[in-house]
């Protein structure tokens, strides 16, 4: 069998990159340009100025990949393309430029949802394994998903409001701590300890997630506190915050292994880069022998390889856009 | 000389072929609505019908704006990558200018975009394309002392206006012989700073 080289087109947030994989699991090159210091001047990502960003980006990333991978289109099998969820401005620039990239290079065009992206950047790490389950945490999603076989994505719960990178963002708002605060919470806690009565959140039967009760609290504490006059432990917050997070998490996944009688587990989202996490999800799994992969931290936020990797699968699968493909703000992972 | 056109900066898409003076192939449609997701169906289209294929024109025209952020993305990107990929000279143009190439009777040609609240992005043109006012960002009833001897062109709906009616070969021979641009660096023309930038300069002010 020929060897399948997928080439990957990512844009949906604030990183341009494109990446080139082989075979579904061999990275040859990635490139990721980053836009993480303008926007940290804002405190936050700007729609506006990222797409701005990515159009002026699209061409040098594109040839940059090519020249390291030291290859030319004509040895590319496909262009897999990042089609939503995402900021709309920003998702159809990689749209476009995939688009007519398969047009003037005559290849397929494969369409890519960004946390199939999330969950194949495994792939890069270890062969999946199935049945599985998925733990996607990100700024814009906490879901666990149940997966039978590649691309049969069955969700089994997800978050009722903010997903979980969205309540680091917001808490480390509150708490002053710079932008992007996920990152700085998470080194934060370790300095710490566990001072702060926070609510475990959505402690239920289900395999839901709420964290906006949790942020709420988090809010309170802190207004309290300064009502007070007292000033607010950011370490202890941190610490505190972090622990609830990470114990509902771990809490509803590992139930979900057990109930679905799965023994592989993957984490994939930009939250997967989370030590607390990581850490926890590691201690829990070998006491349980469960199989668990996690993505280096370069495949954890956003990055075209993971793209090129869910890429090759969708392919095989015979996953096939026209040059229409439409890039979408919101859609279902299918 | 052949010649590919792509102007996506309002809610006309314009996609021509050119040889030399002949224009071979000229789409234009009102698209309301995703106008990212047509427009490599449309230049797909346009090359079926001629005798040759993309690969051998010489050089790409594309409109960079001023105009809707989005569309003029659209087609930038689409060029860019189409001038990068087959190696072929890239030259941008002045949405306002475009508009220019529309004739009227009066000295003055007042290509006008409305740009809310009172502004627009506009020029002042004489009919041989020479720019009498730079394109700007500008309030409308700034651009008054030209309205008696001039005629606003405009897809939307400003006072007076007249439609555009684009003269594709005038503006592709003005241009012609401008110095080609690196893809990589051929970028929109926006005109104006994004709201967090300009909030940004206000509050350091």
């Amino acid at each position: 069998m020929n060897d399948v080289y997928i080439l990957g087109i990512e844009s949906s947030c604030d990183e341009t990159s494109v990446s080139i994989v082989k075979n579904g699991c061999e990275e040859i090159a990635t490139v990721v340009l980053s836009q993480i210091d303008t926007h940290a001047n804002y405190g936050g990502v700007v729609p506006e100025i990222a797409s701005r960003m990515h159009v002026e980006n699209i061409t040098i990333v594109v040839e940059e990949c090519l020249s390291r991978a030291q290859m030319t289109m004509d040895e590319i099998t496909a262009i897999a393309v990042t089609y939503g969820p995402g900021l709309i401005g920003s998702l159809l620039i990689g749209v476009v430029a995939a688009s007519t990239l398969a047009y003037i290079f005559h290849k397929p065009l494969v369409p890519v949802h960004h946390i199939a992206g999330h969950i194949y950047a495994n792939n890069l790490e270890k062969k999946m394994e199935f049945p599985l389950i998925a733990l996607v945490v990100s700024g814009g999603h906490t879901d666990l998903i149940y997966m039978k076989d590649n691309y049969c994505f069955s969700k089994i719960g997800g978050t009722l409001d903010d997903a979980v990178g969205e309540a680091y963002d917001k808490v480390a708002r509150v708490a002053s701590i710079p932008y992007p605060g996920g990152p700085l919470v998470d080194k934060l806690s370790y300095e710490g300890v566990d001072a702060y009565p926070l609510p475990l959140p959505l402690d239920d039967d289900s395999y839901n997630f709420s964290f906006s009760g949790l942020k709420s609290a988090v809010i309170n504490l802190v207004h309290n506190e300064e009502q007070r006059g007292n000033t607010v432990n950011k370490a202890d917050l941190a610490c505190s915050f972090q622990s609830r997070v990470v114990e509902i998490l771990t809490k509803k996944t590992m139930r979900a292994l057990k109930e679905y009688d799965v023994k592989n587990l993957i984490v994939a989202g930009g939250v997967a880069a989370n030590s607390g996490i990581r850490n926890r999800l590691k201690e829990l799994c070998q006491e349980q022998s469960v199989n668990l992969t996690v993505p280096s931290l370069k495949y954890c936020t956003d990055n075209a390889a993971m793209i090129a990797t869910a890429g090759y699968f969708a392919y095989n699968l015979g996953r096939r856009a026209g040059y229409d493909l439409k890039a979408l703000a919101t859609t279902k992972l299918n | 000389m052949r010649s590919l056109l792509i102007d996506t900066s309002s809610f006309f898409m314009h996609v021509a072929v050119l040889e030399d003076k002949n224009v071979l192939y000229h789409f234009k449609e009102e698209i309301k609505m995703d106008m990212a997701s047509r427009i490599v169906p449309v230049i797909e289209e346009a090359f079926q019908n001629l005798s040759f294929k993309i690969e051998d024109i010489d050089k790409i025209f594309v409109v960079n704006g001023p105009g809707s952020f989005t569309g003029i993305r659209v087609g930038v990107t689409a060029a860019k990558m189409i001038a990068w990929a087959l190696k072929k000279d890239i030259i941008t143009l002045s949405s306002l200018e475009f508009l220019a190439t529309t004739s009227v009777d009066k000295k003055y040609h007042i290509p006008a975009i409305d740009a809310r609240r009172g502004y627009v992005y506009a020029g002042v043109y004489d009919s041989e394309l020479n720019c009498i006012l730079k394109d700007q960002y500008i309030l409308y009833t700034e651009l008054s002392s030209y309205f008696e001897e001039g005629t606003i062109i405009s897809h939307d709906n400003l006072e007076n206006s007249v439609r555009p009616k684009e003269d594709i070969v005038k503006i592709v021979e003005k241009h012609a012989d401008d110095a080609p641009l690196n893809p990589h660096e051929v970028k929109p023309n926006y005109l104006k700073l994004t709201e967090a930038e300009e909030k940004k300069l206000a509050g350091a002010q």
